[in-house]
């Protein structure tokens, strides 16, 4: 058992024992070495179920959305960037603050389970890409820290009890490719363009893995599941899918905390990053840089109405 | 299914020169719902109108399209046509097929199939149109003036004559503005502050007048009938409650500033009073400058003062008003001259503006009404004038006409020429613009009476050797180089707006041109309206004005707040944003994103799984949303849907283009 799962088991069984929170959200051994699946646990004798490793890698914090409308106080672990996520919830005020108790743990970098070649065999996997990008390795709001885990609100290196080992894996190594494919669609031709989105809507079949994973994603009703058709429609033609896509996009516009999350659960690999991240640049060529879900009290830039809003437009 | 009506107008050949106009009512026929279609020459006319009224009881129509001109310019003649006939007047959608088609294309046939695509999207919009009915408002019947300049005192007094209570602010600590500053007036040659000083004695006993002096306007929220204004009443260290105006802590101060009234061309004290009719006629001492304030040493003032007044700990205030109409008159600044090196502007001290020749001439100012120019006190004979300085100059920034320089030229050359009989004054100049009553005629006697010399031409260059400046330009009318000797040069510095009119005009909500003028709602036919409902504009903060302007424009501003004023109450915008609970989640994006603060969140009960459950929902102020619809789009969920312009309209429009 590994140093961060034993504290893990440590704290998750007092906070249960003590009676200071009803639940605990966290991450469990899975059915196979490649595999750290989600748990909820109410008991403390329950805490042994808990296990972190570089597998650990499902955000936690849209979890928090099942118990958004209890007083029950839920703790749960964030990594860097599932933390943004936290804030997310809050800004939203999906979740009250004094309704959840958040862990920071430090992160060693997730490995990509794609790579498994042998699901019988335990093997050295490359790093996620989202990972080599991260530059948010450390929770930005946190109550609780364990392994050394420190609190940061700007960039930073890894930090923690992992943190030779992040550094070793190459976490955050690859920050300046962030707008990477952004770039290179954007360098496409409309038709290229129009080829390469087409392509990959048509491999979409509308699990909504992506939207079920999203911490920005908390509506009360998803449009996509509305009575009310017309905007779009639930059939996976790639028309539709488009427009889901667009939409999706959109609904996330300038409060998508970059997690990552709605990529890697995507069966079908459609770059949905991609989309999240060309939002992004235009908020951040319009309304200055900022990174959404790291700052608390910060206002998001399209949550606010200021005179001197650029209107090239009008 | 909806009845509706379809009215295609020619609007004379606007439309119809552009658009077959019978063809596109032909072809609307066959669009879903429509019962009645038709075309006619003038649809806004008395009988276009009458033919809508007729259809209405005719064919039972629930709602129309009307085919024209923009909404801006006849929606509410549409609205309340279909009103007189006992239709809601929100069944109404004008669909534009003049500014966004005729007048912008030449080709008929496709000019015709844009009309015909444009109104299928009316008629598909129409159908999903829903009753709407507007609510009531209550005004607060008073009004706030920003600016206690001659345009603020009138717009202040009109206002108050009618009846309404008025609180007039100014930032300085007397009201006046730059009229005070300002010797004699053109063209009657009055003495300024013989025809400002009663005016600002008024406003200051006027019983429905609060003065409030040395104050700022910090933030402004609500809206039209209802802002509610936060003031900072600014320290001024002395008690008005106890001071008595007597003048013994001015004397003793031992503290000399330059002073602002005076041009920098006299001193003041650190505790003051600007100018003898100041009003209020109360010292205020200046904290950048006392020596108490600063370091602690001297308090000479607090120990001469006889009543106590004199207060060191007083601090600013905020306070917060509600007002119905919000008057601007916040007037200009003089251009920096110093940006024309040329002419050695701000470098060599007699190179003046005509501001410093005003407090130069003025029995009150600085040198007892003598013209002794700045550098030797030397009475000086030979006096030069260039106009526009920091007007009508690209390279400058300042492409527009300042207006009153060339009549305040005019009349310093007269006054000067009155002053000193052996004086002369040259005059170069651009063009003389003289277009106001009996402006000519002024000019003309200082041409033919007062000997001034009107060169036409610009000064290329201004230097000094020894005492006299040299002034060299060209005579562009004679085609040769000029160069004078002169005494004195007065640049006829042009107007700026405030440097902080934008701040202000943010903390307002009204908008401002390129250069920071305020911006009227129309140029013709609303210039003293700003876009924002409720406020208006007197003065020279519209745009460079002279007095008469100015106080002319500042009764027209006051008739418009105490038109406001006068109403029982406000109908309010009926089209508006509604949240539908059901799916709001509470986000609360519409409510930081609220241009007009009309959205608050409040808590809702529902029953869940047999238990009540609080959640919170977003809830829109009826009275105070301006339907702008910033919250229809930030809003993640939809919730959010403006009244009149739905999702489902606009899908409707969407659709029916897609339709062709």
């Amino acid at each position: 058992m590994n140093q961060i799962t034993k504290e893990m088991r440590d704290l998750a069984r007092e906070l249960l024992a003590s009676g200071e929170v009803k639940g605990l959200i966290g991450w469990t051994k899975g059915s196979r070495w490649y595999l750290t699946p989600p748990v909820v646990i109410t008991q403390p004798e329950e805490a042994e179920q808990l296990y972190f490793d570089q597998f650990a890698v499902n955000n936690l914090t849209g979890l928090l959305l099942d118990y958004r409308y209890g007083d029950d106080k839920i703790a749960l672990f964030v990594k860097g960037c599932d933390s943004r996520g936290i804030v997310r919830l809050l800004q939203d005020h999906q979740i009250k603050r004094d309704n959840v108790l958040v862990i920071g743990v430090p992160c060693m970098g997730m490995s990509d389970k794609k790579a498994v070649t042998d699901p019988r065999q335990p093997a050295e996997l490359p790093l996620l890409d989202k990972c080599l990008e991260c530059r948010y390795p450390n929770p930005v709001i946190a109550d609780r820290l364990i392994s050394g885990a420190l609190v940061s609100g700007e960039p930073s290196e890894p930090k923690g009890l992992t943190a030779s080992e992040a550094a070793k894996r190459g976490v955050g190594s690859k920050q300046a490719d962030r707008f990477a494919q952004v770039k290179a669609i954007e360098a496409m031709s409309a038709d290229e363009k129009y080829a390469f989105w087409q392509a990959q809507h048509e491999k979409c079949f509308r699990c909504y893995a992506c939207r079920n994973i999203c911490p920005a994603c908390n509506c009360r009703e998803c449009i996509f599941e509305s009575d009310k058709k017309g905007w779009v429609n639930k059939s996976a033609t790639p028309t539709d899918n488009a427009f889901f896509a667009v939409t999706r996009a959109m609904h996330v516009a300038g409060r998508c905390v970059e997690c990552g999350e709605c990529e890697r659960v995507c069966p079908m690999d459609i770059p949905i990053m991609a989309l999240n991240r060309k939002v992004i640049q235009d908020i951040n060529e319009l309304f200055g840089e900022s990174d959404a879900g790291t700052d608390l009290d910060g206002k998001m830039p399209l949550g606010l109405f200021k005179n001197d809003d650029p209107e090239e437009f009008m | 299914m909806k009845r509706i009506g379809v009215f295609v107008c020619h609007c004379g050949s606007n439309i119809a020169n552009t658009v077959h106009c019978e063809k596109v009512a032909q072809v609307a026929k066959d669009f879903p719902g429509v019962v009645l279609s038709t075309d006619y020459k003038y649809m806004c006319s008395e009988p276009g109108q009458v033919m809508i009224q007729e259809a209405i009881r005719e064919h039972n129509l629930d709602g129309y399209v009307v085919a024209a001109c923009s909404p801006r310019m006849h929606e509410p003649t549409f609205r309340k046509c279909a009103a007189r006939a006992g239709m809601n007047p929100y069944m109404v959608e004008q669909v534009n097929i003049r500014e966004q088609c005729s007048w912008v294309h030449a080709d008929k046939e496709k000019g015709t199939e844009k009309s015909i695509d444009l109104l299928r999207m009316g008629v598909a919009k129409v159908v999903k149109n829903e009753p709407l009915y507007s609510t009531t408002i209550p005004v607060t019947k008073r009004s706030l003036v920003i600016g206690g300049g001659i345009a603020g005192i009138q717009a202040a007094l009109d206002i108050a004559n009618a009846g309404y209570p008025v609180t007039l602010l100014d930032r300085e600590h007397t009201i006046g503005g730059r009229m005070a500053q300002v010797d004699k007036t053109f063209p009657t040659l009055d003495c300024s502050a013989c025809i400002l000083t009663p005016k600002m004695v008024e406003a200051a006993q006027h019983p429905n007048i609060e003065l409030m002096t040395y104050a700022e306007v910090e933030a402004v929220d609500g809206f039209v009938g209802n802002f509610d204004v936060t003031i900072r009443k600014k320290a001024r260290y002395v008690d008005f409650d106890k001071c008595t105006g007597c003048g013994a802590c001015t004397e003793k101060c031992p503290k000399k500033v330059p002073s602002e009234f005076e041009m920098e061309l006299g001193v003041r004290k650190a505790i003051y009073t600007p100018f003898p009719q100041a009003v209020p006629n109360k010292p205020i001492i200046d904290a950048n400058h006392c020596r108490y304030l600063l370091d602690g040493k001297c308090g000479i003032c607090k120990k001469v003062c006889p009543t106590g007044a004199v207060d060191y700990e007083q601090k600013d205030e905020l306070i917060m008003e509600r007002f119905g109409a919000i008057v601007v008159a916040t007037g200009f600044e003089q251009f920096d001259i110093s940006a024309y090196e040329e002419y050695g502007a701000g470098k060599i001290p007699d190179v003046i503006t005509g501001l410093h020749l005003e407090r130069l001439m003025n029995a009150s100012g600085p040198t007892a009404g003598k013209i002794k120019r700045p550098s030797d006190g030397k009475v000086p004979e030979k006096i030069v004038f260039v106009k526009c300085v920091g007007s009508r100059d690209e390279a400058k920034g300042r492409p527009y006409c300042s207006k009153a320089c060339c009549m305040y030229v005019a009349k310093h050359a007269t006054l000067l020429k009155e002053k000193m009989p052996n004086s002369k004054s040259y005059i170069f100049y651009m063009d003389v613009r003289t277009p106001g009553k009996n402006y000519e005629e002024f000019y003309a006697r200082t041409q033919n009476e007062y000997d001034a010399q009107y060169i036409r031409g610009r000064v290329s260059k201004i230097f000094q050797v020894g005492d006299k400046l040299i002034v060299r330009g060209e005579d562009s009318l004679l085609g040769r180089p000029v160069e004078i000797e002169a005494d004195l040069v007065v640049l006829a510095a042009g107007m700026d707006p405030r440097s902080d009119a934008k701040d202000l005009a943010r903390t307002l909500g009204i908008s401002y041109d390129q250069h920071g003028w305020f911006t009227e709602a129309h140029p013709k036919l609303q210039p003293v309206e700003t876009h924002t409902a409720g406020i208006y504009l007197a003065g020279a903060c519209q745009g460079p004005k002279d007095i008469p302007d100015s106080v002319a424009q500042a009764s027209a501003a006051a008739v418009k707040a105490a038109g406001l004023l006068s109403k029982p109450e406000l109908t309010s915008e009926a089209m508006t944003a509604l949240c539908d609970e059901a799916i709001c989640s509470g986000c609360g994006l519409c409510q930081s994103i609220c241009p007009y603060k009309s959205i608050e969140i409040k808590s809702v009960n529902e029953r869940y799984h047999g238990q009540m459950r609080q959640r919170r929902v977003s809830n829109v102020n009826q009275g105070l949303c301006q339907g702008c619809g910033a919250c229809t789009v930030a809003c993640p969920s939809g919730a959010m849907n403006l009244k009149g312009f739905t999702n489902d309209q606009i899908l409707a429009e969407v659709d029916a283009l897609c339709q062709r």
